[in-house]
């Protein structure tokens, strides 16, 4: 066995969490975006069949991300011990959630009750608030735990969703009504400015350089790519420039491309740790003690508790 | 927390001597018969200054004994090739056959005799880091004292990574052979390089953490931040190899600044030989009558024999003395009439005056200010005049102490180091007073387990000491060893094993390729026999890889191995001993040791066998026994034990006799269970006698001992003696007989080594001389613009465990572990960053290793932890690291007077391709 | 009520890492896993540089993070003080290991020795397979802790039921006890010293004291 050699000098250091890959990434990614289409459709008052794909769709991807975590859990055939902390696990609460969504958003499925759709749709925001909650819970990852993360994550599920279901509408054709568009031009700029405001709020209240590093890194591209260039395309759907059903698909994708790569950076590479630090430094005999230190933070003053 | 429920629990008491600072206690908790766990031994709270405790390297002891790459039954070689691109063949074989090759060899050099024709032991051992394996080799001292002749000469490192200065001179200057301060009583310690919290063990470690609380201040000089730095409350970062500069310059604060009323006038009259009148020739004035040197006695006005009673002997100034003689070199005796004598106090302070801190400065690369501030702080902090009661007995308190570290105290520069702190020690009163500067132990002087035993009188009015003749009739022309001790360095003596060793070993092992042009002695030969344990020279000493080409020319090689290494892949036969855990041994403790193992008790302890050994492997006292048997010297093996040399008292004395009969029981259990018997008797004046059965239940047995122990100057006082200081007239002749006996022969391969002698050290380029080497060799020194030295690390210090998967686990916290320690600024400017794989290359050779960027050491100098760059050993190979002993070279330019020389390289750095991977 | 807490005096700790192997020893932890070390910090710069070694393990939060968010109740804050984990429980999902901003604890999903494949027998004798794909981290060595209660013996006084750590370290830097306890010296030693607590501005009231200098 070659024996491994991580460096002294980063253990003190915030360090990029390794525990939650891809698997639990696509957790956020799809069930984010399952629940905030289950709420788009709610809303939408499209069509039936479409409602009911859209719908369909909401619940694959919750259930795609869950059975991605089922997949990353160290103990699977024990999953069900996750409903055991209703209390103050926001994870025990996404599970339970979750069942209330299959539920309704399967009834609603079966019958087409528009009451039931709704149903699903506030269930798909609770899903949704879940799970914004079980990232800002984590205090151990600052870019987490920061009060705004939660508006954002919300934010980014409900123009996902919207982003979807602009999708499912220009497929069916139904790229006539206007105001999903508009809507998803609203959310956009919504989560762009939650993003702005994220990013200010955790410049000032701290967080460690490296994932503020990745994400004024990313933040440039994401404004252009995620927002900038989806709100363009609703907008062109709206203006009823020519192909007005490709630019709607256009920025649905966008906008749910946008909202996931957002989320796959935050969970993945932001994701880093608290690190260890230490408040003052020791006597050392005659010696004189020394200021903190915060290895891999510029600002001391400390974060904020999430 | 085991997984299943366990049989049966047990702890048994042992204890760890891996390194030189032990032994520590502990226990070995046995589930089922496994070990699986090392503790605190907490029965010896109350008598072990460690509170029972063991480091980190103890630890590793499960892994050690389980390891799957053990060597696990007795092997022979079967491609006679040697080399490091052949492959041994090693092939299982009984350990009958293997004792048999072994003592067959060792009869066919009895039947020629056991000395060459050359003069030299045709049977050569080499024994690992500085005694400690005689701690796990059971009764092989006596099978080896039973053989008589044996060359001890091919070190693995001991002479170059040891203090070897401190070794020499502080057992000449005050039985000093590891020196250290007086942590419980010091409120003041100047570390030059003394890495203690990483080297000390335990009992230093403790010490100096309640001495840190209780609010001493350490000054830590040295180039890098050792972990010792860092827990020190001042970090001086002086340039490599100038500490001899920086010391001169303190001496100077005090004798020229200061001056002698502030000093301890007492102690320098009395214990010292600063009266001592000086000849303008440099040679002690002497009584013409009883050749005794001459103080000038302040009452009588006149010049007096320094033993004279009732004098007052100045210790400064100038006298005229009206008829004297001095007695050079070869016994020539000059008398003088009317002559102007000088106090050697009056020498030092003559010969301080240019070293003043601002010379110093230009020197060290500290500040003048830095340097005059501590020497004062130095000064104030060793209060003169301050007593303390000690069990009933005042003593002087003068709580200051220089303390030196490897590569500060060995090599060119040692001596002038080792000869200012026991002169600062002396300025103050703080040599072997409590608070002071203390010598913990004896290796040249016997008795080994009490040094105040060595002290009685010899020449002049100080301590004796049995200098290698350096006579005419007497000096050993033909070498008797093969690194030529008795012949070229008086002061390490001839005391058996232990002198042999602090020889020149460099020399063994460069002299068997080349010897000086004028070389003119009997040509060293290649030992017939060579006999290894825990001991990896191939690694541990340096040019390593020329190193393992000359151990590969070795006719016959038997290694106690572990797994396979660097060194026993040379070997013929390969014997399997069993290891900390699985053996059996009794051996002293407490008393005064090395390093700070200096205790309130004394007493033996027992490393119990706590778990059946692995595999085949044999407890090393059954090996030797058997060994003995086939050597047909078991007769002189056993009487050898009988007489004490393997355990801790004779096995027969007054009122007790556990003799063993050669031709009875020989189990290692019968020989311990006397040992047992006999020490327990000893220690308690016949009082109490437990048996192996209890020690294996109890592990220690201690009586108390009075700290008056710790300190040398009250026995020095009781025998009015003074300490040989601050002036080396004796060193002095000792050189100038030493040089004409070589020129006698014609040889002038010694005459910078015997530069060293002087009476008063003197500032020479010590960090030049490497730059000159480098230029002998060749080399533009432009092309190596860094220094490159190592520091120690707990976890693997002496351990030999660069097998141990969790001691790199654990070490792996720590910065700089396998890499290169370079400072963050001179690698952004060479376009380093960090854990760049780079290459550290010297004019001999290069080695790799991630950079390790820090601050905390000094922009010129690099810094490769520990002794790695394994190629053989299990584990150890796949690391990666590299290692300062595969570029630093053998050279006769870089040896000093005593044979030693200094872990330290001029070399040049650059990145390899490719980038740093998370 | 008790609490048991750890003071750490940072004027003491040398770095040596014996706390570290201990535990290691201790606890069985496999390769790469250490649920306590002693990190190496340098701070400034040449020639003004300090570099202090921290010892970093789990805090015993008075309001831990990862008890929270555990779905599962696995993780549970004990009448004592000490945050424990049922390994029956744990589905190791990995919330707490987000959660804990001391970066104390982990989950090993496939079971590795020291030497490869095989165990070695002291590896093979205390392999704990309740222990994989759950999380794991320091237990404050509950099971010394719990042993005190049934042999009436003190932690922090008597070392049999004293945590690994602290009765290996070789600078005396730690020490354990309830600090609720008035002859305690834990509290005495607080009561002597300027200490302060990781991250204390995050809420999580760590039962670790880490003193800095006398008061």
């Amino acid at each position: 066995m070659k024996p491994s050699t991580p460096r002294a000098a980063a253990l003190a250091a915030p360090k990029q969490q390794r525990n939650w890959d891809w698997r639990a990434a696509a957790n956020f990614i799809c069930g984010g975006a399952g629940g905030g289409l289950l709420l788009a459709v709610a809303f939408a008052g499209i069509e039936t069949p479409a409602a009911r794909i859209a719908l369909l769709l909401g619940l694959a991807l919750i259930a795609t991300g869950l059975t991605c975590v089922w997949f990353e859990i160290g103990r699977p055939w024990r999953a069900m011990n996750v409903y055991r902390h209703f209390a103050t696990s926001w994870m025990t609460r996404e599970a339970v959630v979750a069942l209330v969504v299959f539920a309704t958003g399967g009834l609603a499925l079966l019958t087409g009750m528009r009451g039931l759709i709704v149903l699903a749709g506030i269930c798909g925001l609770a899903f949704l608030y879940s799970q914004a909650r079980i990232l800002a819970a984590n205090k151990g990852i600052p870019a987490w735990r920061h009060p705004a993360s939660v508006p954002l994550m919300m934010a980014t599920g409900l123009a996902e969703g919207a982003g979807f279901l602009a999708c499912v509408a220009a497929w069916f054709g139904a790229a006539g009504s206007s105001w999903i568009a508009l809507v998803l031009v609203a959310l956009v700029a919504l989560r762009a400015w939650f993003w702005k405001s994220y990013l200010v709020r955790l410049d000032d209240d701290g967080a460690p350089d490296e994932a503020l590093k990745v994400l004024h890194g990313m933040s440039s591209r994401l404004l252009l790519l995620g927002h900038a260039a989806p709100a363009i395309a609703a907008a062109l759907a709206v203006s009823g420039a020519p192909g007005r059903g490709g630019w709607l698909l256009a920025g649905g994708l966008l906008t749910v491309g946008g909202g996931w790569f957002m989320k796959y950076t935050l969970v993945r590479r932001a994701a880093f740790t608290q690190g260890l630090s230490m408040a003052r430094l020791p006597t050392r005999g005659r010696g004189v003690p020394g200021p903190q230190v915060k290895p891999g933070w510029k600002s001391i003053q400390g974060a904020k508790a999430g | 927390m085991e997984a299943a429920q366990p049989k049966s629990v047990k702890h048994v008491p042992s204890y760890c001597y891996n390194c030189v600072s032990g032994p520590d206690l502990m226990t070995v908790k046995v589930v089922d018969g496994i070990a699986t766990e090392i503790e605190p031994n907490f029965a010896a709270a109350d008598v072990h200054p460690a509170k029972g405790k063991v480091c980190v390297k103890a630890y590793g002891l499960v892994q050690k004994t389980y390891n799957p790459n053990r060597i696990g039954t007795p092997m022979k070689r079967t491609n006679p090739k040697k080399g490091r691109n052949e492959d041994p063949g090693f092939v299982p074989i009984s350990w009958d056959e293997a004792l048999d090759i072994v003592a067959d060899k060792l009869k066919a050099v009895r039947a020629k005799g056991l000395v060459d024709d050359a003069g030299l032991p045709r049977v050569a051992v080499s024994l690992g880091h500085g005694g400690t394996p005689s701690n796990y080799m059971g009764t092989f001292p006596a099978f080896l004292a039973a053989w008589g002749d044996v060359d001890f000469s091919f070190g693995s490192g001991q002479g170059v990574k040891c203090v070897h200065s401190e070794h020499l001179y502080g057992e000449f200057w005050h039985r000093g052979f590891t020196v250290a301060a007086d942590t419980p009583n010091c409120r003041y310690n100047i570390a030059v390089g003394a890495n203690v919290d990483v080297t000390g063990g335990p009992c230093a470690v403790i010490r100096h953490a309640d001495a840190r609380v209780r609010g001493y201040k350490r000054v830590q000089v040295e180039p890098h931040l050792s972990a010792t730095g860092a827990c020190s409350a001042e970090w001086v970062p002086i340039r490599p190899k100038t500490d001899p500069a920086f010391l001169f310059a303190l001496i100077h604060v005090l004798v020229r600044e200061n001056g002698l009323n502030k000093l301890d006038i007492p102690f320098l009259r009395d214990r010292t030989a600063s009266p001592y009148l000086v000849a303008p020739d440099g040679l002690y004035l002497r009584d013409p009558q009883s050749g005794k040197p001459l103080v000038w006695d302040e009452n009588s006005a006149t010049a007096v024999a320094h033993d004279t009673p009732g004098i007052k002997p100045a210790v400064a100034g100038s006298f005229r003395v009206s008829k004297a003689l001095v007695v050079d070199a070869d016994k020539e005796r000059r008398e003088y009439s009317d002559v102007q004598g000088k106090t050697a106090y009056e020498m030092l302070s003559a010969h301080i005056e240019k070293y003043s801190p601002e010379w110093a400065e230009t020197i060290c690369d500290v500040k003048a200010e830095t340097i005059r501030r501590i020497a004062n702080e130095y000064l104030e902090a060793a209060s003169i005049g301050e007593t303390i009661v000690i069990d009933g007995k005042t003593l002087p308190l003068r709580p200051v102490a220089v303390t030196l570290g490897k590569s500060v105290n060995n090599g060119w520069g040692a001596y002038e180091c080792c000869w200012a702190r026991t002169v600062l020690a002396a300025l103050v009163g703080a040599l072997e007073n409590p608070g002071g500067l203390l010598g913990t132990t004896v290796r040249l002087n016997k008795s080994r387990d009490n040094r105040h035993l060595s002290v009685a009188p010899g020449e002049d009015g100080f301590m004796v000491q049995y200098f290698n003749p350096t006579s005419k009739e007497e000096w050993q022309q033909a070498p008797s060893t093969r690194n030529l001790h008795q012949t070229l360095v008086p002061i390490v003596g001839h005391n058996g094993a232990w002198s042999q060793a602090l020889g020149p070993t460099q020399l063994a092992w460069m002299f068997q390729n080349e010897r000086p042009d004028d070389w003119s002695m009997p040509m060293p030969t290649l030992p017939e026999v060579w006999l290894v344990y825990r001991s990896n020279p191939s690694i541990s000493f340096w040019d390593t890889r020329h190193l393992a080409e000359v151990a590969a020319k070795f006719p016959f090689m038997a290694c106690f191995a572990y797994t396979v290494d660097e060194t026993n892949y040379m070997a013929d036969v390969l014997l399997p001993e069993a290891t900390d855990l699985e053996s059996t041994q009794m051996i002293r403790m407490g008393g005064t040791k090395y390093m700070e193992q200096f205790w309130d008790h004394k007493g033996v302890t027992l490393r119990a066998k706590a778990v059946e050994p692995q595999g085949e492997a044999r407890d090393f006292t059954w090996i030797t026994t058997e060994l003995a048997r086939r050597t047909g010297l078991l007769d002189k093996y056993v009487k050898a034990i009988n007489k004490g040399i393997s355990g801790v008292a004779p096995l027969k004395s007054e009122g007790y006799d556990y003799s063993l009969d050669p031709a009875g029981d020989l189990a290692p259990e019968k020989i311990w269970d006397a040992v047992c018997r006999a020490a327990t008797l000893s220690l308690s004046d016949g009082r109490e006698e437990h048996d192996l059965a209890w020690f294996r239940q109890n592990g220690f047995y201690t009586v108390p001992m009075s700290r008056l122990e710790w300190y040398l100057t009250p026995t020095m006082e009781q025998h009015g003696l003074r300490y040989e200081l601050p002036y080396q007239e004796r060193l002095m002749r000792a050189g100038r007989e030493l040089g004409r006996r070589l020129h006698e022969k014609k040889m002038n391969w010694w005459d910078e080594q015997l530069s060293e002698y002087t009476a008063l050290p003197e500032w020479h380029d010590v960090p030049g001389r490497w730059i000159a080497n480098l230029e002998k060799a060749g080399a533009k020194p432009a092309d190596f613009p860094f220094w490159l030295l190592t520091t120690k690390s707990m976890q693997y210090h002496a351990g030999g465990n660069a097998a141990i998967e969790v001691m790199h686990e654990v070490a792996q916290n720590l910065r700089g572990h396998a890499g290169v320690i370079m400072n963050a600024n001179t690698a952004a400017g060479l376009g380093i960053a960090e854990g760049d794989r780079i290459e550290v290359r010297s004019h001999i050779g290069a080695t790799y290793g991630k950079a390790a960027l820090v601050q905390g050491v000094r922009p010129d100098t690099l810094v490769i932890i520990g002794q790695f760059d394994h190629w053989a050993t299990p584990f150890a190979k796949t690391m990666e690291a590299p290692s300062l002993n595969s570029i630093a070279p053998m050279s006769l330019d870089l040896t000093d007077a005593t044979g030693s020389g200094a872990d330290i390289v001029r070399v040049a750095v650059r990145r390899m391709e490719g980038r740093a991977t998370a | 009520m008790t609490r048991y807490v750890m003071t750490i005096d940072l004027r003491r700790c040398v770095g040596c890492q014996t706390c570290t192997a201990a535990c290691k020893g201790a606890n069985a932890t496999p390769p790469g896993i250490q649920w306590r070390r002693v990190l190496d910090i340098e701070s400034g710069e040449f020639p003004d540089v300090r570099r202090t070694f921290l010892p970093v393990a789990c805090m015993h939060c008075g309001n831990p993070p990862c008890e929270q968010v555990c779905p599962t109740r696995a993780t549970t804050k004990r009448a004592d003080g000490l945050v424990a984990i049922d390994y029956d429980l744990c589905i190791g999902c990995a919330n707490c290991v987000m959660a804990c901003p001391y970066d104390a604890r982990s989950i090993v999903h496939e079971p590795h020795y020291a030497y490869g494949d095989a165990p070695m027998a002291a590896e093979a004798k205390r392999f704990d397979p309740a222990r994989v794909g759950v999380s794991m981290k320091c237990t404050f060595c509950v099971d010394r802790i719990d042993h005190a209660e049934r042999s009436g013996q003190t932690p922090g006084v008597d070392p049999e039921v004293t945590p690994a750590c602290v009765n290996s370290c070789i600078s005396g830097a730690m020490d354990f006890g309830d600090i609720e306890d008035g002859a305690s010296s834990v509290r005495h030693l607080l009561a002597e010293t300027q200490h302060f607590r990781m991250h204390e501005e995050l809420g999580t009231e760590p039962s670790v004291y880490y003193i800095w200098d006398k008061s």
